[in-house]
């Protein structure tokens, strides 16, 4: 709980990559939640045991990042949390699908390792997918589009207020761990009977907090429906995107491009 | 007890989706209709933060893909009312997929029903509220967080297992699934259960006026309304889940299906035997013939196997040269413009 501070430069640390200019960023943002969606449901659609076919689905995630020049590490930090639901879902299937599924050499390879391996990929797509997203959005302009999609407006406003608000808390956290340490010489870390009141008290102290932020931000003026930007227009690079994302991704859902080379060669 | 897309079927993500996209419009709606829905906003957010923050807590269960950790979906319900906490915990959880890969796009659905939908429309009306509104004393809040965050957890653990099932694409047995859920969100719902009434007695100690305005708040939770959202939800998931079996059922792959289907299977036969030729050397060559490996040859099959796994690392190395070759243009473009502008 020592690094609640690290913890909130963290949260937003993808979103400050949004912020970058390159030709990814200045898309339009619904070509880019359009395409991020098709991807996901068509890698998702493939079959469990169809690994070799999502194999060439990585060329969408190494491209991106390199033209948005969102780097690797923060990319795979992120993807790593996701990693050990997967590797224990996966596990299973090795455990319970053994029957034979091919054999490389003397080496039997089971249909459970072929799906473990699969879901492991697709999870890494998937991932890659939706970080690559926020990362080339501003946060603003994914709400705009969520409101444009006639999203509920309450709804929208409470994703950004709340989204806002975790910075608040965790800072307001961090302030009261520091002082009950202080105060708290003989225990090392907070102590269970003190868990509810210290919850209890760190939510209405924030709540007190957001209260007071966002009264100031009315006296300024604040309101959710005059806060949404100009409708940003489609532009002919808009529309290549898309198709280039989306073209080749159809392709390979719809032919098995594997089959296509041992058809020809 | 976030999903992952991983171990999701779009027909059920998508059935899911629906459900949820309703169950939240509908509690918008209920929302706006409150006239103190603005004074409302601050605490519906920083209580979403808080238990944003709360959930960060976790860890994962072997075997299901998916993450044991606090719902937090009872606290907000006693600190805002039914609806107002459905709309705050929908928003975490799209944040905590978006920036955090914590429950993925696709599985977005399940989890705000598992997470949301079940103890803020369900659980909260019928043995929460019941419960306290009797009147509130320390007791009745202690009994009534903690059954009621433990029937909460129950069900959607359930509500897991079901979706995760209903996808097939776990190997995993219903029975030991059921065995591996259950009693870890039992001891997680107990835990919570302590966690949320200790904060709910401190809250009730310190600011009566919040919980209980939150009793008293909208009438959302006559018997009638419940009825009317779960009639909803049972229309649009039957709605959806009808379209989406539709291209799921009894086909190998639903995609594939459709596509056959639009595309009027005229033209597929139309070419003639060259295409028979090109299926018939597929079919003795393709790697995943079907997704049913034959082991009529398994030499040549051993071969393909081998050939799949070299085109699959080729593809691989392709698709990061590709990345360093843009990278590294980019970066010569830029210095060129650096040295430019010097």
């Amino acid at each position: 709980m020592a690094n609640i501070r690290s913890k909130t430069q963290d949260i937003y640390s993808l979103e400050q990559l949004s912020s970058k200019s390159s030709r990814v960023h200045a898309l339009h943002p619904m070509v880019k939640l359009i395409s991020t969606l098709l991807f996901v449901v068509i890698i998702v659609s493939f079959n469990r045991y169809e690994f070799v076919r999502l194999i060439p689905f990585v060329f969408y995630p190494v491209i991106l990042m390199a033209l948005s020049e969102t780097p690797w590490s923060i990319m795979l930090r992120r993807a790593a949390l996701a990693l050990p639901f997967a590797l224990l879902a996966g596990i299973s299937n090795i455990l319970f699908d053994t029957d034979t599924a091919f054999v490389i050499g003397y080496l039997p390879v089971s249909f459970g390792l072929v799906s473990f391996i699969s879901i492991l990929f697709r999870t890494f797509l998937c991932v890659a997918a939706v970080l690559i997203l926020v990362a080339v959005t501003p946060f603003n302009q994914l709400t705009n589009q969520l409101r444009r999609l006639h999203a509920p407006d309450i709804f929208v406003t409470l994703f950004e207020m709340i989204y806002r608000y975790i910075g608040v808390l965790l800072d307001e956290a961090s302030a009261m761990y520091t002082a009950y340490i202080l105060r708290s010489t003989e225990h090392k870390g907070l102590q269970m009977r003190h868990m509810g009141s210290f919850a209890g008290q760190l939510l209405i102290r924030s709540y007190d907090r957001a209260e007071r932020v966002y009264n100031a931000m009315k006296c300024r003026g604040y309101n959710s429906l005059a806060s949404r930007s100009k409708v940003i227009p489609l532009t002919g690079s808009d529309i290549f995107y898309l198709a280039a994302v989306s073209l080749p991704v159809i392709l390979l859902r719809v032919f098995d491009i594997n089959k296509l080379f041992t058809a020809v060669f | 007890m976030h999903m992952a897309d991983a171990l999701l079927s779009p027909a059920v993500g998508g059935v899911m989706y629906a459900a949820s996209a309703a169950a939240i419009v509908y509690s918008s709606v209920k929302t706006k209709k409150d006239e103190f829905a603005e004074k409302k906003l601050p605490l519906m957010a920083v209580t979403g933060a808080f238990v944003f923050a709360a959930q960060m807590i976790n860890f994962t269960i072997p075997g299901t893909g998916s993450s044991g950790h606090i719902g937090g979906g009872i606290l907000l319900c006693a600190m805002l009312g039914a609806a107002p906490a459905l709309l705050s915990m929908a928003a975490v959880l799209i944040i905590q997929c978006l920036f955090f890969a914590d429950g993925g796009l696709l599985a977005l659905g399940c989890n705000i029903f598992n997470i949301g939908v079940i103890p803020c429309l369900i659980v909260y009306p019928l043995i929460f509220r019941p419960i306290v509104r009797k009147g509130i004393n320390f007791k009745r809040i202690t009994v009534a967080a903690i059954i009621s965050v433990i029937i909460g957890l129950q069900l959607g653990s359930l509500g897991v297992v079901l979706e995760t099932l209903a996808s097939g694409i776990t190997e995993l047995p219903p029975g030991t699934f059921i065995a591996l859920m259950q009693p870890i969100h039992l001891a997680i719902g107990l835990v919570e259960g302590i966690v949320v009434s200790a904060i709910l007695c401190f809250v009730w100690k310190m600011r009566p006026e919040i919980l209980e305005s939150s009793l008293s708040g909208a009438s959302i939770d006559k018997a009638i309304s419940v009825k009317k959202v779960v009639l909803a939800l049972a229309a649009a998931a039957v709605i959806v889940g009808g379209a989406l079996s539709l291209l799921a059922s009894s086909n190998p792959d639903g995609l594939e299906w459709a596509i056959e289907k639009t595309a009027e299977t005229a033209e597929l036969e139309a070419m003639g035997d060259v295409h028979d030729s090109a299926a018939s050397v597929q079919g003795s060559t393709a790697f995943l013939p079907d997704y049913n490996f034959s082991n009529a040859d398994e030499d040549s099959a051993a071969g393909t196997a081998v050939s799949g796994i070299v085109g699959g690392a080729l593809t691989f190395a392709l698709a990061g040269v590709t990345g360093v070759i843009i990278s590294t243009v980019k970066k010569k473009k830029k210095s060129a413009i650096a040295r430019a502008d010097d």
